[in-house]
């Protein structure tokens, strides 16, 4: 292998001053994933290629490219059993090998130089550290497709909407140069509530018909030259890919791809394809049914295994986004969802609709915080903090709480399920036994409320208070709103600045529901 | 080395060919079960239930109970019995309760109604944390000969330790108190109890552990890991914190300077006996599981096999071997557990970390087939070799001459590092090979010995009364202290 990694090095500096520079590919390893980033790139015949790898996990891997068609697995696994082969930081010496990586330790890069195969194909690449194949692995596709998007440019727009905005009437909250000249979402920290318009050059290679595959979530619309050549608006998953026919004149064009995300998962893929090359992405993201052969791409997907909700309760405690610590999921039959705090010892988040897609945490070694799947996510108190205080006065700061850290002065004692599966939680606080548990009225689409009922046994505090909810709260006729998204119903409650407060006593009670929604202004 | 290797490679070969050779189905039997279709059975631990029925928790944060596992398997029957939980890893039946450990707690499950569902998770400890790292698992063992059960909480991945005790084991006492009592855990694997009730758990290979590691947690011990080393402050009863090892040297030197370092029981030798050692079991089964009582039973995920322990003790520390025992189960072993009749029951999942079984997760039992293989039984160290036993008879000729024998021996970098190679090679002579007179052991005599080092012998000359060879013919020595005699 040293042979020929110096003989595709020393033709590379024997055609230096002539050759073009180098296509850099960078690859960079998922910290606790046990996966690449990039799984699916494409050069063209003969190119030479600088690939940068970067480890930022916290074991070592590797990166070895291989011919077409070579089972990577079973040589990954066949190559452990070798006990010469730790010694070669678990490279397999195979003459398919074309080229690799040396083991690149935690947090280190390397840079590596070879020239793509002249063959047309589809070249394996994989980490073959014991175990690893299995799962860490891509595909490197030498293929005659036209380069991709050029002088790509983003616009990022912050908003909520529930279909494409016209962008033009908009003020973009932030510009960019896009990376690596594909199309993607992660360019802020923005995750919830947002738009971003994409511009480009595509230089069709000849005058012809040209197919584009589309898919997003949320909503996407793809126009060339201006022209609108697919869309698939409105609020959904990625799991539809959509495809637009247009006939382009040779040279280059201009892209423009519109989109936006309201909330949970956020993709775009986009693709084309012409009469001489195969279907090419131009998003970072390749979708899974475009996968060669259509088989399934097995990886980092965070969809897939949601979890429904039938005549009972369906719990789930894990990591969830935005529901303080060890929160404790519950989809209650009827679409209400919440997620309960085992640190806090408090309601941390409502939703409804859809209760919570498990992917993420099931699917690889699962970490991450995942949001729910439903819809009208509200915090009622805001991030997450502890229910009861005693207070000075009420006007005093509500105590504030890191979310990783056991509440001060609560002990969670866990909970007991009732006849029908409903959760009661139990903690204790200043020597008071705390329940906190929750019922259902209805359909939380159409009006229904969750009910809430803390019950207090013991001697309670002086001047100790229960926060209802915190934020922007309203009076309305039959209680509160909160933040504009939930109403909250609570006899005795009183707003103190931000913070709608009641005073602890034996028995609570809190009527939550959704106001009628508005119709999305066309 | 390399002509050893090549003399294993030739060795291997024959055995290959000569299809009469005894194979380890002949003699453990592995029944895989169907699970049930609607979940993705990811067993991580497994425990026993009154009127012959198992529990099996989940990765996906399940609990059910079997029924019929010990017999046919067209006849096993699961109900779910808990569901919501956070990964668990770790079950104890005691006094008509279940206990579970998982991510954030332990806690005690009961069905109060009797429909066969818990209904009741009373939180009894969850005063250690958690910060959101996919590595911080906490693993969890029965109740221990005191009534305390053991909790080893994984790093903040491999490094360091961002939360409370990650990184430590504790104990938990009857009444709830968690009790800081071993600093130095790395990424558990799983955990277990000797025979008198010691206990034990495997870690893997990845800094400060050159290889998956047997390990024996006693309070006040420093395991190996310095990355937790900041949760002193908080474990007064620990006493002060240790110096901090020494990077990029080796473990026997390291225990001369830092007095609470405990060195691993046994190196689950990498890439030989496995990769990703998990769940640890002792055959308690008074000889239904075959000749091998009192030994541990030591699962590793990667490579989806069984590995068996033998441990003595040496100058107050624990020490032992590991010898190949079972491969072909058809995923990465996560949760083990022996019934009274001997039967091994073994489940586990490939997701994250990849399993040679191929399946994406398992729930399977192991049987004895009643005949005895030729094996090395024991293995002790003596001042100047090792005493070898064996489960059945020898040819004397053949276990009489050290030609039948190879010795090597080498140990790790103990570095800050990920991993280490096999470093420091000695090779020994074997000076003599005496049989004993119940012609069932073995004195063999060293030129030298290795404090510290990994003796690996191999003993394919050695031949049976009966002229089979040894069905797994290597060992791996742990020799972390030389009897004085």
């Amino acid at each position: 292998m040293f042979r020929s990694t110096f003989l595709l090095l020393a033709a590379l500096f024997t055609a230096r001053g002539i050759a073009a520079e180098p296509l850099v590919i960078n690859i960079k390893t998922i910290p606790a994933k046990m996966l690449y980033d990039v799984t699916d790139f494409t050069v063209k015949p003969g190119a030479e290629v600088k690939l940068v790898f970067e480890n930022l996990d916290d074991m070592p891997h590797n990166w070895v490219l291989f011919e077409p068609g070579v089972d990577v697995v079973a040589l990954a696994n066949k190559n452990v059993e070798d006990p010469e082969a730790v010694k070669r930081d678990f490279l397999p010496l195979d003459k398919r090998v074309l080229a690799h990586s040396k083991a690149v330790p935690p947090k280190a890069r390397e840079e590596i130089l070879f020239k793509a195969p002249a063959k047309v194909g589809v070249y394996p690449f994989v980490c073959t550290f014991p175990g690893h194949a299995a799962i860490m692995q891509g595909k490197m596709r030498v293929s005659l497709a036209p380069p991709g998007l050029t002088g790509l440019k983003f616009a990022l727009y912050l908003g909520s909407w529930q279909k494409l905005p016209d962008f033009a009437a908009l003020k973009p909250h932030r510009e960019g140069e896009v990376p690596d000249g594909l199309i993607q979402i992660k360019l802020d920290d923005y995750k919830n509530q947002f738009g971003i318009v994409y511009s480009g050059k595509l230089s069709a290679p000849k005058e012809g018909d040209y197919t584009f595959s589309l898919a997003g979530d949320d909503g996407v619309r793809l126009l060339i030259d201006g022209k609108r050549v697919v869309e698939h608006d409105g609020v959904h998953g990625s799991g539809e890919i959509k495809e637009g026919k247009i006939k382009l004149t040779a040279g280059e064009h201009e892209v423009r791809l519109e989109y936006f995300q309201g909330t949970g998962e956020a993709e775009i893929y986009v693709a084309w394809k012409g009469a001489d090359f195969p279907n090419t992405a131009l998003s970072k993201w390749v979708h899974p049914e475009a996968a060669v052969g259509g088989k399934k791409k097995k990886g980092n997907s965070r969809t897939g295994i949601p979890l429904a909700v039938g005549t009972e309760p369906v719990l789930y405690r894990n990591f969830i986004a935005n529901a303080g610590g060890r929160p404790i999921g519950v989809g209650y039959p009827g679409g209400f969802n919440l997620a309960w705090s085992a640190a806090q010892m408090n309601l941390a988040l409502v939703w409804r609709g859809e209760f919570i897609d498990a992917a993420l945490h099931w699917i690889d070694r699962g970490g991450g915080e995942q949001p729910p799947l439903g819809e009208d996510q509200v915090r009622p108190v805001g991030d997450s903090s502890v229910p009861f205080a005693v207070l000075a006065n009420p006007e005093t700061e509500w105590p504030k709480t890191d979310k990783n850290q056991l509440a001060a002065g609560y002990d969670w004692k866990g909970y007991t399920l009732d006849a029908k599966r409903f959760p009661t939680f139990a903690y204790e606080w200043s020597g008071l036994k705390i329940t906190d548990r929750f019922d259902t009225a209805g359909q939380a689409a159409t009006g229904g409320t969750l009910l809430r009922t803390l019950q207090l046994v013991g001697t309670i505090p002086a001047n100790a208070y229960f926060r209802v909810a915190s934020g922007n709260i309203q009076p309305t006729d039959a209680g509160y709103t909160v933040e504009g998204a939930l109403n909250v119903a609570v006899a005795g409650a009183k707003v103190v600045g931000r913070n709608l407060l009641v005073p602890a006593q034996a028995e609570i009670k809190i009527t939550y529901s959704w106001p009628t929604k508005a119709e999305p202004v066309q | 080395m390399k002509a050893l290797t090549s003399t294993l490679l030739v060795l291997v070969t024959a055995a290959v060919v000569r299809a009469e050779n005894p194979k380890e189905s002949d003699y453990y039997k592995i029944t895989t079960f169907d699970t049930p279709k609607e979940t993705a059975l990811e067993v991580s631990s497994i425990e026993l239930l009154p009127g012959n029925k198992l529990a099996l928790g989940t990765r996906r944060g399940e609990i059910w109970t079997v029924s019929g596992a010990e017999g046919d398997p067209a006849k096993v029957e699961y109900k779910l019995f808990a569901s919501g939980q956070h990964e668990i890893m770790g079950l104890a039946w005691k006094d008509g309760s279940l206990y579970e450990t998982c991510r954030y707690e332990v806690a005690r499950l009961k069905d109060e109604d009797g429909d066969g569902r818990a209904d009741t998770f009373a939180t009894v400890t969850d005063k250690w944390g958690v910060s959101g790292d996919s590595h911080e698992y906490a693993f969890g063992t029965r109740f221990d000969k005191n009534g305390d059960l053991w909790v080893t909480l994984c790093l903040t991945g491999s490094f360091g330790s961002n939360i409370d005790f990650r990184g430590w084991a504790l104990r938990v006492k009857p009444d709830g108190s968690l009790i800081p009592a071993c600093s130095g855990i790395r990424s558990p694997g799983g955990m277990g109890f000797d025979a008198a009730g010691e206990v034990y758990y495997t870690d893997n290979q990845g800094p400060w552990h050159g290889a998956c590691t047997l390990q024996h947690l006693t309070p006040g011990t420093f395991q190996g890991h310095p990355g937790g080393f900041k949760w002193y402050d908080k474990a007064p009863n620990m006493g002060p914190r240790p110096v901090e090892p020494k990077n990029k040297s080796r473990m026997v030197t390291e225990r001369e300077r830092v007095k609470e370092l405990v060195p691993p029981v046994v190196y689950m030798v990498h890439g030989k006996i496995g990769n990703s050692s998990s769940f640890i079991v002792c055959d308690l089964s008074n000889g239904k599981f075959g000749p091998f009582q009192k030994q541990l039973f030591v699962a590793d995920q990667s490579h989806s096999n069984i590995s068996r322990v033998f441990v003595e003790e040496v100058n107050g520390i624990k020490q032992g071997v590991v010898f190949p025992f079972l491969k072909g189960l058809k995923s990465g072993p996560i949760g083990g557990r022996m019934n009274d009749s001997g039967q091994l029951f073994a489940g586990g999942s490939d997701r994250g970390w990849g399993a040679s079984g191929g399946k994406p997760f398992s729930f399977e039992r192991v049987d004895w087939t009643g005949k005895v293989p030729f094996e090395v039984h024991e293995m002790r160290a003596k001042p100047d070799g090792f005493e070898i036993t064996f489960t059945e008879p020898v040819d004397p000729a053949t276990a009489s001459s050290p030609a039948s024998y190879k010795a090597r021996a080498f140990t790790y970098i103990y570095q800050g590092d990920y991993g280490s190679p096999e470093v420091d090679d000695v090779i020994p002579q074997i000076t003599s090979a005496v049989v004993g007179a119940d012609n069932k052991s073995v004195r063999l005599t060293f030129d030298k010995l290795t404090k510290g080092h990994i003796h690996e012998l191999h003993l394919d000359g050695v031949k049976s009364a009966a002229g089979n060879p040894v069905l797994h013919p290597v060992a791996y020595y742990t020799l972390n202290e030389i009897p004085a005699k």
